[in-house]
C-alpha cells in the first residue's frame, strides 16, 4: 500500500479539539460527534479535526503522548531494549506529521517533538532493518513483529517479503536438486536409478 | 440525518452504519494485501452505498455555506474512495489471474460459496471471451492449422499463494503449522491476540477469511 493510504486509514483516529464555534451534534457514517461548544474540548477523527483546523475553526489539542518528557523516555527505552517497545500510538508517526503540519502553534514544544519523533523513528527503522538483516541470514521463512505500528512495517514493503519469498523459491530449487544428485549418487552403486 | 440504524434486507439483527464501514475497510485492507482474491461483501458494500445516496439527498437540502455540508462531503468522498479502491483491487485480480478464478469459481458455486459476485463473475467470463478473441484475431487464425488451438490451461496464471505477508491476530489461535516443503520440519506457532507476523499467506489463508487475522 501507498503510504499516502497508510496515512488515510491513520486519519480515522480520534483526537481532541477545542472548537471556536458553536453547533449542534454531527450525525456522521462513522458515529456521531459533538455537540461543538466553543472553548469546550471534544472528539472527533483526525480528518475532520484537520479540515476544521484549515478553516480556522478549531484548535488542536496535543494528544497525551505528544509531550517532550514521556517522548525522551520512548526513546531513551527504545534505545535501551534489544526489541521494538510499545509505541504511544498505533499511527504516531501519521499523527505527528499531520497534527505538527496542520497545527504546530496548537502544541507546546511542536519543532522538538518533532525531533523526538523523528529521533524514535530513525532508531526503530536501524533496528528494523537489522532484525531484518538477521532474519535473511537466519534462512528464516518466518518472523514476529509485535509493536511495529503499520507504517513501519509498509516502509519495508515490498523489499522484506518479496526477499523473503525469493529466498524460499532458491530453497524449494536446491531441496529439489539435492535428493536428486544424492538418489543418483547411491543408487548409481546398486544400479537402480529409481527417483523418489 | 441521525439514520443509524439501518436495515440489511434478508438478515434479522440490525447493523449500524459505522460496523459496516469498518467491516467494509478491514475487507479492502486485505484484498490490497493477499494475493488471492478474496470472498465478496457485497451486502456490506450495498448497504453502504444506499447509505451514501440517502446522505447526499440530506445533504443537498442544507444551506451551501452550512458547515456541515463540507463535513459530510468529505466523509463521504472517504467511504467512496475505499469502495471504489476495494473494487477496482478484486477487478484488477480477477483480470490478472481470470482462468484460474473462473475455474474455481465454478466448483465454488456448486457449493454455494462463491467468492464473486454475479456481476463480477459475468465480468471475469467476458474478460477471458475478449482475451481469447482478441488472440485469435492477432495471431491465432494467421498462424499454420496445427498451431490454432487456444491453449487456455498455457495461458493461466495463478496467485502466488506462498508469498510472505504481515498480518495481526484479531484473536488467538493456536497451533499454526508452518509447513516444511519436505515435511520434515514443520513448526507450529501460535497467534496471540494482538500479536503481528510475517509468514506464507498459504497457511493462514482461511483465518484472513474467517476474520481472525488482519493483513497489514
Amino acid at each position: 500500500m501507498d503510504p499516502y493510504e497508510i496515512e488515510f486509514i491513520g486519519e480515522n483516529r480520534i483526537v481532541s479539539i477545542i472548537p471556536n464555534f458553536s453547533y449542534d451534534k454531527i450525525y456522521l457514517i462513522c458515529g456521531e460527534f459533538g455537540p461543538f461548544r466553543a472553548g469546550l474540548p471534544m472528539n472527533v477523527p483526525l480528518w475532520l479535526a484537520v479540515m476544521l483546523k484549515q478553516k480556522q475553526k478549531c484548535r488542536i489539542v496535543a494528544p497525551d503522548w505528544m509531550e517532550v518528557d514521556n517522548l525522551e523516555n520512548i526513546k531513551e527505552e527504545e534505545k535501551r531494549s534489544r526489541f521494538f517497545t510499545k509505541m504511544p500510538n498505533e499511527h504516531y508517526m501519521v499523527e505527528a506529521k499531520l497534527i505538527l503540519g496542520a497545527a504546530s502553534e496548537d502544541i507546546p514544544n511542536a519543532s522538538e517533538i518533532k525531533t523526538i519523533i523523528k529521533d524514535i523513528w530513525d532508531i526503530r527503522m536501524s533496528k528494523l532493518r537489522t532484525s531484518m538483516d538477521a532474519l535473511m541470514k537466519s534462512g528464516g521463512s518466518y518472523g514476529r513483529l509485535d509493536h511495529l505500528t503499520m507504517m513501519e512495517i509498509n516502509s519495508v514493503k515490498p523489499l522484506l517479503p518479496a526477499a523473503m519469498d525469493e529466498l524460499l523459491r532458491i530453497q524449494m530449487m536446491s531441496k529439489k536438486t539435492t535428493p536428486a544428485t544424492l538418489n543418483s549418487s547411491t543408487f548409481s552403486q546398486s544400479g537402480t536409478s529409481q527417483n523418489t | 440525518m441521525d439514520e443509524e440504524q439501518l436495515d440489511l434486507s434478508g438478515e434479522e439483527e440490525e447493523i449500524t452504519a459505522d460496523v459496516v464501514l469498518k467491516t467494509i475497510q478491514t475487507s479492502w485492507q486485505n484484498e490490497r494485501l493477499s494475493p488471492e482474491i478474496l470472498p465478496h461483501r457485497n451486502d456490506m458494500v450495498e448497504c453502504m452505498l444506499g447509505q451514501i445516496q440517502h446522505m447526499e439527498r440530506n445533504i443537498n437540502k442544507l444551506p451551501k455555506t452550512d458547515l456541515r455540508t463540507s463535513i459530510h462531503k468529505m466523509e463521504l468522498s472517504r467511504i467512496k474512495y475505499i469502495i471504489c479502491n476495494y473494487l477496482k483491487t478484486r477487478l484488477e485480480k480477477i483480470e490478472q489471474n481470470c482462468i484460474i478464478i473462473i475455474n474455481d469459481e465454478k466448483q465454488r458455486i456448486e457449493s454455494g460459496t462463491n467468492y464473486l459476485t454475479p456481476l463480477e463473475y459475468r465480468y471475469a467470463q467476458e474478460h477471458l471471451l475478449n482475451i481469447e478473441h482478441h488472440l485469435k484475431q492477432t495471431i491465432l487464425n494467421q498462424v499454420p492449422g496445427n498451431m490454432q488451438v487456444f491453449e487456455i490451461n498455457k495461458m493461466s496464471t495463478v496467485p502466488n499463494l506462498q508469498s510472505h505477508v504481515f498480518l495481526k491476530a484479531n484473536e488467538t489461535v493456536h497451533g499454526i503449522v508452518l509447513e516444511d516443503h519436505f515435511g520434515d520440519q514443520d513448526e507450529e506457532i501460535d497467534l496471540e491476540e494482538g500479536s503481528q507476523h510475517i509468514l506464507q499467506y498459504k497457511f493462514i489463508a482461511d483465518l484472513v477469511k474467517n476474520g481472525k487475522v488482519q493483513l497489514i
